[in-house]
């Protein structure tokens, strides 16, 4: 239980994960789920590179000679999430443009509008 | 209606993730399970095989080259599906 | 009077800067922090701000949409290419760039040149997204 209090960053990643979703579910507007998405994806980055930190150690560049094994980091999750976090800039953008299309056909970007547009026209 | 059943989901996701969260390790001991053997052996051989002296560059564009070959191409087919969205 | 006069005077100064930044923090990728995906937002950046300041056809007539697109694809198989090469020489024994002294800039084998071919990926990717969705057309 103590380990909720002092585990900072994985707990600060859930209540992210919890505050992104909660974002994604309860506004109308697509703009603000966009927003969610994105900061859910975020969350789940910073839960993973978390994992690699280890007390009293510093950053893996060799500045003059090689220290020793013992005196870096694991640097295996920086090195996998940087290709996670160019695959959610990619996503965000293909979904603002499918959101620029949607505005152009219905004039408006609040989602009850477009659906209820959508049931009484059966498009 | 629909706030307060979003809320309740939102707050139950939450919970089940903490009970997950409170068996995890301590953070940033030495011993811990994810610092075994494959990062030691990434650290030490590093700069004497590719000679790099960023150790993360290191293993994105020489161990898993192939890993950012698909970044790019995922990069690429993006910009590709946005030319095509916009096309009268 | 002009209304830019401003904007466009610390523009002659401050772009060149940035871009010359970014291409320091491609180059020096295997060194310090940074490489191909970071010193590539960096130009992209420089490129937005320039079609903000100066206008849509003062980009155009330098860097036009055709020469971006045959930018990205040439890089993109360049890269392939590289790698191809790489993977396939630890068998037959093909030779292969000396890795040189660590800590010097013309070091690493192949690490240089793939680290600008992704910058210039990420750099010319984040130009024409910008520039599709700033005006509604292709």
């Amino acid at each position: 239980m103590d380990i909720i209090l002092t585990n900072y960053f994985e707990t600060g990643a859930v209540i992210l994960f919890g505050v992104g979703f909660a974002t994604l579910m309860l506004h109308r507007n697509l703009i603000k789920k966009i927003i969610g998405m994105n900061i859910m994806d975020t969350a789940i980055f910073l839960f993973f590179i978390a994992k690699g930190y280890i007390k009293g150690k510093d950053a893996p560049i060799i500045i003059n000679s090689f220290n020793g094994v013992d005196t870096y980091i694991n640097p295996i999750p920086s090195a996998l999430m940087l290709t996670g976090i160019v695959v959610a800039v990619t996503t965000t953008a293909f979904a603002l443009a499918l959101t620029i299309k949607l505005y152009n056909h219905y004039q408006t970007v609040d989602l009850e509008v477009i659906l209820r547009m959508r049931g009484e026209n059966n498009d | 209606m629909r706030k307060i059943s979003a809320s309740l989901i939102t707050i139950i996701l939450i919970s089940i993730l903490l009970i997950g969260v409170s068996d995890l390790p301590e953070f940033g001991k030495e011993n811990n399970p994810s610092n075994n053997i494959l990062s030691k052996t990434y650290i030490e051989n590093t700069s004497k095989e590719t000679g790099a002296a960023n150790i993360v560059t290191g293993i994105i564009l020489d161990y898993r080259a192939l890993d950012t070959l698909m970044e790019a191409t995922v990069l690429f087919s993006g910009v590709t599906v946005i030319i095509l969205l916009f096309k009268v | 009077m002009n209304k830019d006069i401003i904007l466009k005077e610390v523009g002659k100064i401050i772009i060149p800067l940035v871009q010359l930044f970014g291409i320091y923090v491609i180059i020096n990728g295997h060194l310090s922090p940074g490489g191909g995906f970071s010193g590539g937002t960096v130009l992209g950046t420089s490129l937005i701000i320039m079609h903000l300041i100066y206008g849509e056809d003062f980009v155009k007539n330098i860097y036009s949409r055709k020469k971006l697109l045959i930018g990205i694809s040439s890089s993109l198989i360049f890269y392939t290419i590289i790698k191809g090469y790489s993977f396939l020489s630890y068998e037959l024994e093909l030779p292969h760039p000396p890795l040189g002294k660590l800590g010097s800039i013309l070091s690493a084998g192949f690490i240089l040149p793939l680290n600008i071919a992704v910058g210039i990926v990420v750099a010319c990717v984040f130009y024409i997204i910008f520039s599709i969705f700033i005006k509604d057309e292709v």
